[in-house]
């Protein structure tokens, strides 16, 4: 029962080196430690202190060694199989048929010990939502790299890998376009990167509201005592949080997104990232059904993209099927061109989209300002008939941008669909790709002669529409755009 | 009904009629639950004065138009659209009353069909076939059934699914 399977595999013990270093099973102990010396009192002195410090280090290194000792893997040529746990064990087969993808993570500790983690994603059904994974921590990078191999090579030659060694050569690599740290600076234009230094300054409030009131320093008397604040210290605070705000979203993604690369090796595609840890990911590039260029309303400013792979069956596909975080819009589109070719330009909606759009976009603004005048004649307050005129005017460039951006084309392998305003995304995808369509009609569509057509998709969001195209295109659209089951809505 | 002609074609075949009566009994059942609220507003919001006293009517009635419409109009105007139909590549339907939808997809992308029996629907004798695909917005309902011609329609549709079933998602 102790050994592990005949085939099965311990990580290298190197790994009781980095979960010594950072506690990693011995970090459940802290609470209990702490509590015991809440309850007892502290009076030690440096030599309490140093004992007790190797004490968790020994602790620590036992528990680390005890769970290495009861971990194995085995890569076989049909599963993996997995063991594990201290006292109940636990024994995990994945048919290899199953495994999705295989991410490689390194660690900043790993990497000092040349370790990497492997995960290893075995998605259920897209129904059933809840993935699963395989956590390989702690092998040397060759055993990553052959493990990865060897998981991902199935496809390739299914039952002659009867040994499961993948000695034959590694296939070609061919990087495609690389990434230059240079575009991170595009980051405080993207709403996800300005989120990180958000929540950030959130962590430090609340840190601040845990001090004892001693340690904090008595900022609020000085500013109490100034009677009118000065108009330039708001806005040179304004303007340092802004800086502030900005240089932390651009460290938050470099952290993330430093010296991304993006490499094909045989039939997959590998990414690589990361400042602290870096990740390796593979996408298979058979399960790519498409991609989408997205901009935001800031990037469009400066002419910056980002590119993502919409992948079947992948976990956390958002930022694992990246193909370019950050660029020049030219980029993103060379890279989306290259896995899924261009369906051509874009046909505009009908002028009656247009009128849907302005009206959408128009009716807050009246709303507020029709409040607005009630208000005015009856109370004398004017704000709110100020902010409705603002917002009516601000209205109509929205619904013309919004209607600029909408926008479809059928081509001869792939079809492509264009909307949204705050962000802008372009889906490219594959005909092969729609697995059903979805027309949608409301009353006012039906008498401006529009429809909605959206394509059901197995992978990224799980749909994507054309907005308000002209109702007589939308079989023609549908037909051309998948295969000849779409003729069913030819009437 | 209306002259503007539809994008796509309509399904062929319409729902059974007892249909209407359960869309007529959860109408009811709506309007019940609705009207006990707003009959618990009026009792126990205190008489002001203004916009407190209007909306003692308002809500009342808005409750009475909701009630007009979900049993009187709704039943009748749903089964008029509602429409259904499989065919040996595709199963589509036609759904809504004010919105319309059209739902097409393969039977070669089908991946499981569910047969499904609400509380209201054991009394009329009803079912719904849902047809599950790898997308999540790619799933279609039909719904209310009878009993048997559901099971026979989920039967249908998974055997030939694995007839033509395409592996690719």
């Amino acid at each position: 029962m102790t050994e592990p399977g005949p085939a099965g595999r311990r990580t290298s013990p190197r790994v009781l080196l980095v979960h010594t270093i950072t506690f990693r099973q011995a970090r459940s102990l802290v609470p209990v430690a702490l509590a015991v010396f809440a309850g007892r009192g502290f009076e030690g002195g440096p030599v309490t202190v140093a004992v007790l410090a190797v004490a968790v280090t020994v602790l620590s290194l036992l528990w680390a060694a005890l769970t290495w000792w009861r971990f194995s893997y085995d890569p076989g040529p049909t599963a993996v199989v997995v063991t594990r746990g201290l006292l109940s064990r636990s024994v995990r087969t994945v048919p290899n048929d199953r495994i999705r993808g295989v991410e490689i993570e390194a660690p900043l500790l790993h990497r000092l010990f040349g370790l990497v983690r492997v995960r290893i994603d075995a998605a259920a059904g897209s129904v059933a939502g809840k993935d699963e994974e395989l956590l390989v921590d702690g092998v040397t990078r060759d055993e990553g790299d052959r493990l990865r191999a060897h998981l991902l090579a199935r496809r390739a030659v299914v039952p002659a890998e009867a040994t499961g060694r993948h000695a034959a050569a590694e296939p070609e690599e061919e990087e495609l376009p690389r990434f230059l740290n240079r575009w991170l600076l595009y980051s405080p234009l993207v709403g996800s990167y300005l989120v990180v230094p958000l929540a950030a300054v959130g962590a430090l409030f609340r840190l601040l509201d845990e001090l004892p009131d001693r340690y904090v320093p008595e900022l609020a008397p000085d500013l109490a005592r100034q009677d009118v604040l000065d108009g330039w210290l708001i806005a040179a605070v304004v303007a340092a949080g802004l800086l502030l705000l900005a240089l932390g979203s651009i460290a938050g993604s470099a952290v993330v997104n430093w010296r991304f690369r993006l490499l094909r090796r045989g039939g997959s595609l590998v990414a690589e990232r990361g400042l602290i840890t870096r990740r390796h990911t593979d996408l298979e590039v058979d399960r790519i059904r498409g991609c989408a260029v997205s901009e935001g309303l800031g990037m469009r400013l400066v002419g910056a993209a980002r590119s993502t792979a919409l992948v079947t069956g992948l976990g956390d596909a958002a930022r694992r099927g990246q193909l370019l975080p950050l660029g020049p819009r030219d980029r993103a589109w060379l890279l989306s061109d290259l896995l899924v070719p261009s369906p051509g330009p874009l046909r505009p909606h009908p002028p009656a989209a247009l009128r849907r759009r302005l009206v959408r976009a128009l009716t807050p603004g009246v709303v507020v300002l029709l409040a607005g005048a009630v208000l005015n004649v009856t109370s004398g307050w004017w704000p709110l008939l100020l902010a409705g005129a603002v917002l009516t005017l601000l209205g109509w460039p929205v619904g013309h941008a919004r209607y600029t951006a909408l926008g479809h084309a059928a081509g001869p392998r792939t079809f492509a669909v264009r909307s949204g305003w705050l962000v802008r995304e372009h889906v490219v995808l594959q005909r092969r790709a729609v697995v059903g369509w979805q027309v949608q009609q409301s009353a006012v569509q039906r008498r401006a002669g529009l429809a909605t057509v959206l394509a059901c998709v197995g992978a990224g969001r799980g749909g994507y529409a054309a907005i308000d195209m002209a109702a007589d295109d939308v079989v023609d659209f549908a037909e051309a755009s998948s295969g000849p089951w779409a003729a069913t809505l030819r009437g | 009904m209306s002259t503007a002609p539809l994008p796509v074609r309509e399904p062929v075949w319409q729902l059974s009629r007892s249909a209407i009566a359960l869309w007529v009994t959860q109408g009811v059942i709506g309007t019940v639950v609705y009207g006990l609220l707003a009959a618990a507003f009026v009792l126990f919001v205190p008489t002001g004065d203004g916009w407190l006293e209007a909306a003692r009517w308002a809500v009342p009635a808005v409750v009475a138009c909701y009630g007009v419409v979900a049993v009187f109009v709704r039943p009748r105007l749903r089964y008029r659209v509602h429409r259904w139909e499989v065919t040996g590549e595709a199963v589509y339907t036609l759904t809504g009353w004010l919105t319309r939808t059209w739902t097409l997809v393969p039977i070669s992308r089908v991946q499981t069909v569910d047969v499904t029996r609400g509380v209201v629907q054991q009394l009329f004798g009803l079912a719904t076939v849902a047809v599950l695909t790898a997308s999540s917005q790619g799933t279609v309902r039909i719904p209310h059934l009878e009993v048997d011609v559901a099971r026979r329609v989920a039967d249908h549709i998974s055997r030939r699914a694995e007839q033509v079933r395409d592996e690719a998602t």
